[in-house]
Formats: structure tokens, sequence, C-alpha cells
């Protein structure tokens, strides 16, 4: 992957390429913004056009080849072990950082999820990020920037990453996959940017299953309690799933939301579902739809600190359906 | 050699380079001076302030080959080694890696050993925060009573996670955030240094960008630099810094006073399609309506708020509308906003969430205006005469011929012209609360059908409010609706101190309570016990204190 062929990003491409030819790339970058929109891409890319044979991260030269494949010697990729990354990897990762690059010019590391670190994981870092060996590049990734200890952040150059526009991933969309426009607009939508999500597996789960969720949810009535646990029990029961689900139960009360602020239709997420957005819109009110969006932040926030998922999905549809 | 970032290029080698820390740096070079040096420095303060800088330069001057020095001369070798991290004698320890009990065992054994060259031997441990609690304890005994050719030199960002037994063996030195126009003076010799072309204004905006910790202002101005070279325009640091517009804020904080949801979610759509980021934004918007708040509660703002004349004048102007209550709750749920937008998963609606909820903030009232206005229906219910007079005054007044073309001229409005006055303003208060409180403000000279007469005291910028064409349209608009025909609205200037005008609303509300409070000490005074009081004792009546808040 070159830069050329890393979609958007302008600003960011420009910044590296310009800092790498002028020989101002500095030690340490922190790339931040929203998963899937492309940090690891832009970083194998810098990394394959610092080692490259032809300086250009040609793709086809040998360096470029292991780098692709991720067996170059002088790549050092830091994941997180499980859950996070720990003191023990930063250590050894360091260790090898000790040694001088073995075939290109500099040692370059990538620190996935670099928010994952722990506590003192990240403070033992923090020495080598200041002032690592002269021939080293350190870029740490991370969709949560301000997780990370200020500390870590002071010593690396920033450089944010933004969602990418809806109309370019709905473009990729309708060019790669040959879905309609309502389709790819809805995918565009709910992906939030991330060309990750917007190709990922869940297609099948944001197109036709969210019309059948949509349809279930505003069919439930405060009256009739049953079919409110019987639905909870439902979308509980998939822990992965859940949370795609909560997000497209918030796309659509957003939409009356919009539709109650009296924003266009072109706002919407939901284009296929336009009448029965409208007509939810009738019942709520602006506190009431605002009552119902902080409980869906809330339980997302819960569901993040292991609470019990069907509990809370009950009490989740019970102030919904309110 | 590859290229330093300015950060390490530029770390300070003297003392008098520690920018904005003169209080450590005089201090340690008067120690030095006078000979008198402890052997333990703890050094704290935020991220990028000087602290492992400062830690090495003073070991620099410890053991400078020209001799105990508040100047090291940086040529020496063992400045040169101190430099570049190498020195036999100097041993920079990471704390953060070194955590345990036995790395500190491995300190103890080797401080017994006398320097190999220089005068003292220099434990820096920086990040010394980490070490764990054994590791500190292990360390005690040395701290207290280390040789005499050893000296400590402690650096951390969090010094309360540091027990107190080390905190009272070391000499401890508070590192301050560096303000605002320390950082861009540093900034302007980096740039001149480096010939560099860069404007004020950007340099200011970078400098901002750092909040107080050169090293971040470092970072950000490195990031700039990658992005334009060596001629920096000050557009280019607006968009790589994300400045929001300033445009953009003072719509939607017109729109949040407003009460327009719709608009300030059509900012939020603006703040999203320029790829801005939220986080940012918010903090912006929280810092209008912090300098709004400012403005409504202190004189002279300019000194607290780092803002040039024309957006203060902005500010003060957006402040005046606005009620104190109002602004300060804005702030407390803009606060909150800021909070979730850092952990949330969906940060564009948790925007819209938050500037929807502000724009549909019910008014609030302040309680002082509540109880009077409550004090003056029961007033009006307690001492008016019977209501059932009204009725039969209204069809009087038409009957009563003869005294209107006697006064044509005065501008003094009757009774019935002060009721359809607050009538007025009762229901422009509905509609739009903030002229309302314009109106409360200005004595209504004249209330005759086509023309509505409203009287300012001289230079009361109400003045200029009111003369605003969309604002004067909308209220034309209301009034022509409430009179049921057609208004012109005129606004004209009166002596405040002109008696013969009709008063404003609010100083009627203040003259009656200055009336209750007439009326309370004339109760008091006539109390039969208190006369019992003054019977027996002889005393005199000094002051009269209402001991309730509420009614008479």
């Amino acid at each position: 992957m070159t830069f050329d062929q890393i979609l958007g990003h302008d600003r960011q491409k420009e910044i590296l390429s310009r800092s790498l030819a002028s020989g101002r790339l500095a030690h340490a970058y922190l790339f931040s913004g929203p998963d899937g929109v492309g940090k690891r891409l832009m970083a194998l890319a810098l990394a394959r056009a610092i080692v490259c044979h032809e300086q250009r991260g040609c793709g086809n030269c040998l360096a470029c080849r292991k780098i692709d494949h991720q067996n170059h010697p002088d790549l050092h990729l830091l994941e997180p072990d499980g859950n996070s990354i720990k003191i023990e990897q930063v250590r050894s990762f360091q260790k090898d950082l000790h040694l001088k690059p073995l075939e290109a010019s500099r040692k370059i590391c990538l620190i996935e999820e670099a928010d994952s670190m722990t506590v003192g994981a990240a403070n033992a870092l923090l020495k080598t990020l200041e002032e690592p060996r002269g021939d080293t590049l350190l870029i740490l990734l991370t969709a949560h920037p301000n997780r990370l200890l200020e500390t870590i952040r002071s010593r690396c150059q920033p450089l944010p990453f933004t969602r990418h526009p809806n109309s370019r991933i709905q473009a990729q969309l309708e060019k790669q996959l040959g879905i309609d426009s309502t389709e790819s607009h809805v995918l565009a939508a709910l992906s939030e940017g991330s060309f990750k999500k917007a190709f990922g597996k869940d297609r099948e789960l944001y197109l036709d299953k969210r019309r059948k969720l949509l349809k279930t949810l505003t069919g439930l009535s405060p009256g009739s309690i049953l079919p409110i646990l019987d639905f909870a029990e439902q979308i509980s029961a998939d822990k992965t799933v859940l949370p795609d689900i909560l997000e497209i139960f918030q796309a659509f009360y957003r939409d009356v939301m919009m539709i109650l602020q009296g924003r266009g239709d072109n706002h919407l997420v939901n284009l296929d579902l336009k009448e029965k957005i409208h007509r939810v819109s009738g019942r709520e009110n602006i506190a009431s739809i605002l009552a119902k969006l902080e409980a869906l932040i809330e339980v997302r926030r819960q569901l993040d600190r292991n609470v019990n998922r069907q509990l809370a999905m009950e009490v989740l549809l019970l102030k919904l359906a309110a | 050699m590859a290229y330093l970032v300015l950060a390490r290029k530029w770390r300070p080698q003297y003392f008098a380079d520690l920018i904005g820390q003169e209080h450590v740096s005089q201090t340690l070079a008067n120690a030095i001076r006078s000979g008198r040096i402890h052997h333990a420095f703890l050094f704290t303060g935020a991220r990028g302030v000087g602290k492992t800088s400062a830690a090495r330069i003073l070991a620099k001057a410890l053991n400078c080959e020209t001799g105990l020095t508040d100047q090291p001369c940086n040529t020496c070798s063992s400045c040169t080694e101190i430099t570049s991290g190498q020195g036999m004698d100097v041993i920079e320890i990471d704390g953060a890696s070194n955590t345990g009990v036995d790395d500190v065992r491995e300190l103890r054994e080797n401080i017994r050993y006398m320097p190999s060259r220089s005068r003292f031997k220099i434990f820096i441990i920086d990040e010394v925060h980490m070490l764990s609690t054994n590791a500190f304890n292990a360390l005690l005994k040395t701290l207290e009573e280390p040789p005499e050719h050893a000296k400590f030199i402690f650096a951390t960002t969090e010094p309360h996670k540091i027990p107190i037994t080390i905190l009272s063996r070391c000499q401890r030195f508070d590192f301050r955030k560096i303000p605002l126009a320390k950082v861009a003076v540093r900034l302007r010799e980096i740039s001149t240094a480096e010939e560099l072309t860069i404007s004020d204004r950007s340099l200011g905006l970078i400098a901002r960008q750092g909040e107080g910790s050169m090293r971040d202002a470092l970072s950000t101005f490195d990031q700039v630099l990658a992005f334009s070279g060596d001629q920096v325009e000050d557009e280019a640091v607006q968009t790589l810094l994300g400045m929001v517009d300033r445009r953009l804020l003072l719509d939607t904080v017109e729109a949040i006073l407003q009460r327009d949801s719709r608009r300030a979610l059509e900012s939020a759509h603006r703040v999203d399609q320029l790829g801005l980021a939220l986080r940012r934004f918010t903090q912006d918007l929280l810092e209008m309506f912090r300098g709004m708040v400012i403005c409504k509660v202190v004189d002279e703002p300019a000194e607290l708020l780092d803002m040039v004349g024309d957006e203060l004048k902005v500010l003060k102007l957006l402040a005046e509308d606005a009620s104190l209550e109002d602004l300060q709750r804005i702030v407390t749920l803009l606060m909150k906003t800021q909070l979730e937008l850092v952990n949330s998963n969906s940060p564009l609606l948790a925007l819209e969430m938050s500037l929807v909820r502000l724009a549909t903030l019910a008014p609030s009232q302040d309680l002082g205006k509540l109880i009077s206005h409550i004090e003056s229906l029961e007033r009006r219910l307690t001492s008016a005469p019977l209501p059932t007079y009204r009725p039969q005054a209204v069809p009087k007044a038409p009957a009563a011929e003869p005294p209107p073309p006697k006064k044509p001229e005065a501008p003094v409005a009757t009774t019935t012209d002060s009721k359809r006055w607050q009538g007025l303003v009762d229901m422009v208060k509905q509609s739009r609360p903030m002229l309302g409180s314009v109106l409360e403000h200005g004595r209504p000279l004249k209330l005759e059908a086509p023309i509505l007469d409203v009287g300012y005291p001289k230079g009361s910028f109400m003045i200029g409010q009111l003369q605003e064409d969309d604002i004067r349209h909308d209220l034309e608009a209301l009034a022509t609706e409430y009179f049921g025909t057609t208004i012109k609205l005129k606004v004209s200037m009166v002596d405040a101190e002109a008696q013969d005008a009709p008063k404003s609303l609010v100083e009627t509300r203040q003259e009656e309570e200055t009336d209750r409070m007439r009326r309370l000490r004339e109760d008091a005074v006539e109390h039969p016990a208190l006369k019992a009081v003054q019977d027996v004792f002889g005393g005199r009546i000094k002051k009269v204190i209402p001991i309730d808040k509420g009614f008479v």
C-alpha cells in the first residue's frame, strides 16, 4: 500500500511525505482517529516509504514486500496481549530497540491500540518515547487519544485522523459491492466513517435485520410487558452483536429527534424507513426523545462495565417503550 | 544523524533557559553559589515544563569541570557526557522501568563507590512515582543519610503517589505551568534561530495548544512545520490545529441563547462536515460561555480572559442578554458533555443531544424576582381596594371627555396606559424573553395608537439594540398584534433623573421594594412588645432588620 492508494486523509499524507522528503520525520507520532479509518494502513505505508530500496514505497522491492508480509526485521509491532499491552511486552520491546536496525535505515515500531497499555506499561515507555536511539521511529495508534497518559501524548507529534465523509464510503460501497443508493446510504451512515465497519461482516444485520428489529421495537407498547421481556431476551442473547443492535436503535431515535427538530430528510440515517420515523415522531416530544437517547447511551456505558446483559436490556426496553 | 524534534533540539541547557520556572532556577543557582546544596531534590509539575531538563542542568552545574557553578560550561567532558546521557557519574534511571525493590538494592550497592572522575555521583530518577512501595521504603535510609558524594534528583508528574516519608527527605520544587506569553516568546526565539517565517498570531495559537506545557507546544510546532515547511501561513496553522471558526462558535452561542434548537443542530452538522474535532468544538463553546459568565460577574474581565478587544466586546454584548443562572446552567451541562465525549461511542450524537438540550432549556427564574412577584401579588390582594372597582373604571374612562385635551403634550402615561404597557411587555416576554427584559428597562413615554415611544436613559446600550432593524421589526409586529392596529416603534433618550416621565417596570419594582422596607419599619416601631421594651429599658431604635426574606 503506498500513500496514493489510501483513500482520503490528504493532509496527513502530505505531512508525512513532506517530512520524509525533507528529513524532518519526528521520532514519535501519535496517529489518533476513529477505528477503521486507515491509521494502520497509513503507518504501514510510511514504513514502506522508509525501508523501500527505491525510496518511494514501490511495493515491488524486497523490503516493501517484507513490510507487506510483516516479516521485515526492522518493523516491530506491539499489539495488545489479551485486553491490554502489558509492561513485560514493553520491556522486551525496549530491549529490541536498543539494537541497531538490520536492513533499513531506521527501526520502525507500531504500537497498536496504544490506549490499551496498562499504566505501568505506559510509564515504562515514557523515557524511550522521549529520547529513543537516533534511528528509531515510534508510531502509536489509538482511537481514544484521551485515554492515554498526558505524559505520553505530550511526547509524540500528534497526527489526528478524521472520519471519512459518508459520501466517500457510500461511493466505495456502491462501486465495490454494487448495492443500491438507499442501502449504501444506510450502511455508510451506520458505519460512522469507518471503512472497517462499512465493509464488515455485519452487512446483513445493518440492512435486513435492522428493519425487523426496528419493527419489533416500535411495536412494543408500555401496557404489555411480556413482549418486551421476550425481545430483551432475544437481543441480549449474542454478546458480540448487541453493541451493533444498540447502535441501530440509537440511529433510529436520532432520526426521530432530527424530524422533531424539523431537519430535512437528507440528514436521516434510515432513509428507507421514513414513514415509520415520521409516525414515531408524532407521538414523541423533545424531552421524551432525549430521555430515550440518554437511556441508550447509559446502557452502552453499562455494557462496557460488564453488567447483566439481559437485565440491562429489559430496563432499556421498558424505558424505550414508555 | 536523524532529525531531532524541536523539543529535544531546544532542550534548555542553562538555568536561564528554563522558561517560566524562575523560582526554581534562582533557588538552585543561589544554593550552588552559597554551597548549601541539599542531597535530595524532588522536581514535580505538569508534563513538559522542564523537570528533566532542570535535573540535567543541576547535574551539570554540580559536576562541571570548571568548578561548582550556576553556569555550567556545556563544553567540558562532564557536561557533554551528561547532555548525551552517557555520564559515568550521572546515572539517569527510568523509574517506570526499574520499579522493583531489587533495582533499588542495586542502586544502594552502587552508591557506596566514589565517583570515578567528577565531584558527585548523581542519581536522576525520572518518573519516580512508578516505584513500588517496597522500593521506596528500601530507599528511605539511603535517602536520609547518603554518602557525601551522592546526590539524588527525582522527577515526577504525580507527586501524590510518593510516600510522605520520601517527600519529607527531599527538597521539593514545584514547577509551574508556563504562561502563554512566555511560551510564545520562546517559540519566537526558536523560530528566529531556525530561520522560519511565522506570524505572531500563529505562534500564539500554537502556544495556546500547549496548555502551559513547552513540549506540547513544540510538538505542535513540529507538526505545523512538517505541514507547511519553513514559510508558515496563518491559514495553514488554523486548519491544521482544527481551530473552530469564530463565526461558527458565535452562531452556536446565539442559537443556544435564543433557544433555536434547529440552528444549534445546524452548527453541529457543519462542525461535523468540516471534520473538526467535536471535543475541541465543545471546549471552545465552553470557553465562550465561561467568558460570558466572567463578563457578568467581573467589571474588568480582560485580565481573566486571554481575548482581544473585539472578541471581548461581542462576548460582553451577548452576556448582557443572558441571565447568570442560565449561563451557569449551560456551562455545567457543557462540562458534562465534554466528559461524555471522551468515552462516547458516538460523539456526534452526544454533541447533538447536548445542543438540543441546551437550546430547549426552560428559562430559569431568578429566585428573588419570583419572590418579589409573589409579594406584589399578595399586596394587591390584601391592600388594594376591592377588585370590583376595575370593571367599573374601564367604561367610565371613555365617558370622561374633558380631561384628554387638557394636557396633550404631557408625557405622563395614565394608569390604563401603564397596564397596557405591562401587558405588552408580558406578551413580548413570553415569546422573546430577552427582548422583554430590554423593554422592562424602558419607560413608556407614549402609547397612542400609531406610535409607541419608549425612553431609555442616555448612553444605555439598549437603545442601540432596539434600533437594529430586525429587532425593531419583530417588536413592531408583536405590538401590532397586541394593540390590534399598526404600531410604529420610536426610541428616544430621556434624562435618567427626570421625574415626570413614567417609570419603567424595573424602577417600579425597585420602588415597591423600598416601600416595603419602609412599611416593615413602621410596623416594627409600632409593635406593642417593642414599645413595652422601650418603656422598661428606655432604649432607642438604631436599625430594623427584616428577618424573613419572603413576604410582608
